[in-house]
């Protein structure tokens, strides 16, 4: 069936095309604004970055990269994620899962508030850290007592994160697992699978590409965010410095070719995110593919 | 293994799906859940797997007199066929079939050597053994449904639940796998419920038909009982289509318009009733014979099918349609 609803359609794709081709100078002006703007305002910035990190050669480049701050800013960071990404990869499922199988009381308001960091600017979701942990904070007299440090240290550093990163996983997920029925579920519990083993071999599965794009979009994200950690962080050289922070320590200090030779290995894990990103959502759409065929020949 | 279903009710927020509904399936009898979309038949078949509860504080569902009211779907060994056949997409047609072996704990777990042997022989049953390294979305309809069925029957299920099963096929496909279930099910005689809106389905596969309407059971028997002897209008309606009048019931006769038929059943009864005639239950003559007839005119003929369908108009203006055998239309030659 999907095959003939192909055939029959591709005709008309077809003619609609040709109905709406514009005259070739048209065509040529709006490619060339498109292209023009890509190469003004994304590849030159970013030849830039790696032209400014190479200016003073390469021998400055690497020296400024295994520098003992710098060293200690990418290892910050890689640990930020490394804390940041399994919370919100459980909570993103947790929550997915709940709002696309169930329905329970206060699940709107709870989509809600899974938007709530994208809506918000990072610095407020820096303060919000702030005037609860902070020694002014509510939390502060009882956390300064216990000697337990949040704000200026890694603590507060890896809530910011997370607090800014939750929704990515959740988001990519909710409308993969709306579009899938319960019914595999369901076959799967009919079969004699308890719940673990149905999500385990059934759910997680059906997922796997949509929660990988989530992953790679919330690992950019975690790497990369500036605005809230740079609240909660205290700039300390060596202590609570992330890459973004460490490059904006550079810059104020006239230190260009270090700065940007940091920046550049932000800019290159952006490149890296955007292939992942390309390759996974590659293969998602075409299981997406799949998923319609088969839905195609129920209905 | 038998059915039992005793006095379950089910709501949903305000609308009563289920009211008060009992029903017992003999062990080894393949029934049909009939009733038209909205009947709440599914929700009674999903009740009887542990997809679905009962409303807390109402009956009770029993397989072989055991209470498994309490028990989860997946303690329940039912296996249940879906509309939409519910196959594992990202596994192959093995592996879906293998599916209810592999996840029991390791005690009960077949050996890999007897899963194999087990999932063969089923897809043998069904008649797909050479399909077994294809994914569900390589498939046509028929062939899924089948699989589906294949992978039910694997965990030895006590009873096999099927919902709509061929409610998503087109209609030869459909008819094969009807006939084909019925064979089937003579093979392995496992307790089997399955639902449909079709009649020509309920009547020609069950041995017993359960007819549903508005969450309520309106009557049960075997396919010929419910035909030829329904319970209410609404069965009679439901189980094809039917002619209706009104007319006067008067010392065992009943009057429609002024034609008198003999009534003996209803013998001292008086009243305004309403009359259901089959369309092949009539007669058709071009002349009056003698006996009690209702005049009427031909407006329109379709001859294109098993038999010849007449609609008819009487002088009152009632539509009336009538079968006839294509060997008595061409002899009346209309």
């Amino acid at each position: 069936m999907a095959g003939s609803i192909a055939m029959t359609t591709a005709p008309t794709t077809a003619r609609t095309r040709n109905a709406i081709t514009e005259p070739v100078l048209v065509r040529i002006l709006l490619t060339l604004i498109a292209c023009g703007f890509l190469v003004l305002f994304l590849v030159v910035p970013l030849a830039a970055v790696f032209a400014q990190a190479l200016k003073k050669g390469v021998g400055v480049y690497f020296a400024s990269l295994v520098e003992v701050d710098a060293l200690a800013a990418i290892r910050l960071t890689l640990l930020t994620a490394a804390i940041a990404l399994p919370l919100n990869l459980v909570f993103g499922v947790a929550a997915a899962w709940a709002i696309a199988k169930f329905e329970f009381f206060g699940k709107s308001l709870l989509i809600t508030l899974i938007d709530l960091p994208f809506a918000v600017s990072p610095v407020i979701s820096g303060l919000i850290y702030v005037l609860l942990f902070g020694l002014q904070g509510l939390l502060g007299p009882w956390l300064a007592a216990h000697d337990i440090k949040v704000i200026f240290a890694v603590p507060g550093i890896v809530l910011a994160t997370i607090f800014v990163t939750f929704p990515f996983i959740a988001r990519e997920l909710i409308p993969l697992m709306h579009a899938q029925s319960a019914d595999e579920e369901q076959a799967a519990i009919s079969l004699g699978a308890s719940g673990w083993k149905t999500f385990l071999r059934v759910t997680l599965p059906n997922i796997k590409w949509g929660l990988l794009y989530g992953v790679i979009l919330c690992n950019a994200r975690a790497m990369g965010e500036f605005g809230a950690v740079s609240v909660v962080s205290g700039h300390i050289r060596g202590l609570t410095n992330t890459m973004p922070l460490h490059v904006e320590i550079l810059y104020n200090e006239y230190n260009f070719a270090a700065a940007f030779a940091v920046a550049s290995l932000l800019a290159m894990l952006a490149l890296v995110t955007l292939a992942l990103k390309s390759i996974v959502e590659w293969k998602a759409c075409r299981q997406l593919q799949l998923l319609d065929a088969s839905h195609g020949e129920n209905s | 293994m038998s059915i039992e279903v005793r006095q379950i009710s089910k709501t949903f927020g305000a609308f009563k799906a289920l009211d008060d509904v009992s029903l017992l399936v003999p062990s080894g009898e393949l029934v049909a859940s009939l009733g038209p979309s909205g009947s709440s038949k599914t929700t009674l078949l999903r009740i009887i797997a542990g997809l679905e509860f009962a409303d807390s504080g109402s009956g009770t569902v029993l397989f072989h007199e055991e209470d498994v009211a309490a028990k989860r779907a997946a303690q329940r060994r039912v296996g249940f066929v879906f509309q939409h056949y519910a196959l594992f997409r990202h596994m192959t047609v093995f592996e879906n079939v293998a599916f209810g072996l592999r996840v029991r704990p390791k005690r009960a777990r077949p050996s890999r050597e007897e899963i194999r042997e087990r999932v063969h022989s089923l897809l043998r049953l069904v008649q797909l053994d050479w399909l077994g390294d294809r994914y569900p979305s390589q498939l046509s309809g028929g062939q899924r449904q089948r699989v589906a069925l294949a992978r039910a029957l694997a965990v030895e299920p006590k009873v096999l639940l099927l919902d709509e099963p061929f409610g998503a096929l087109d209609a030869k496909v459909r008819q094969e796998l009807r006939q084909w279930l019925r064979r089937l099910h003579d093979e392995i005689h496992v307790t089997s419920v399955f639902v449909t809106h079709d009649q020509e389905e309920a009547l020609e596969l069950a041995d017993r038909v359960v007819v549903m309407n508005h969450g309520q059971i309106v009557q049960t028997g075997t396919p010929d009982e419910v035909f030829h002897q329904p319970a209410s209008e609404f069965v009679l309606n439901f189980l094809g289509h039917v002619n209706a009048f009104h007319g006067r019931l008067e010392g065992g006769r009943v009057y429609f318009g002024d034609v008198p038929v003999d009534a003996p059943p209803y013998q001292g009864v008086s009243g305004a009733v309403r009359i259901f005639v089959r369309p092949h239950e009539w007669i058709i003559e071009t002349k009056a014979n003698g006996r009690p007839s209702l005049k009427a005119t031909v407006c329109q003929i379709n001859a294109a099918g098993p038999c010849a369908r007449l609609q008819l108009a009487t002088d009152y203006g009632e539509r009336i349609d009538v079968d006839v055998p294509h060997e008595r239309f061409r002899q009346l030659s209309l």
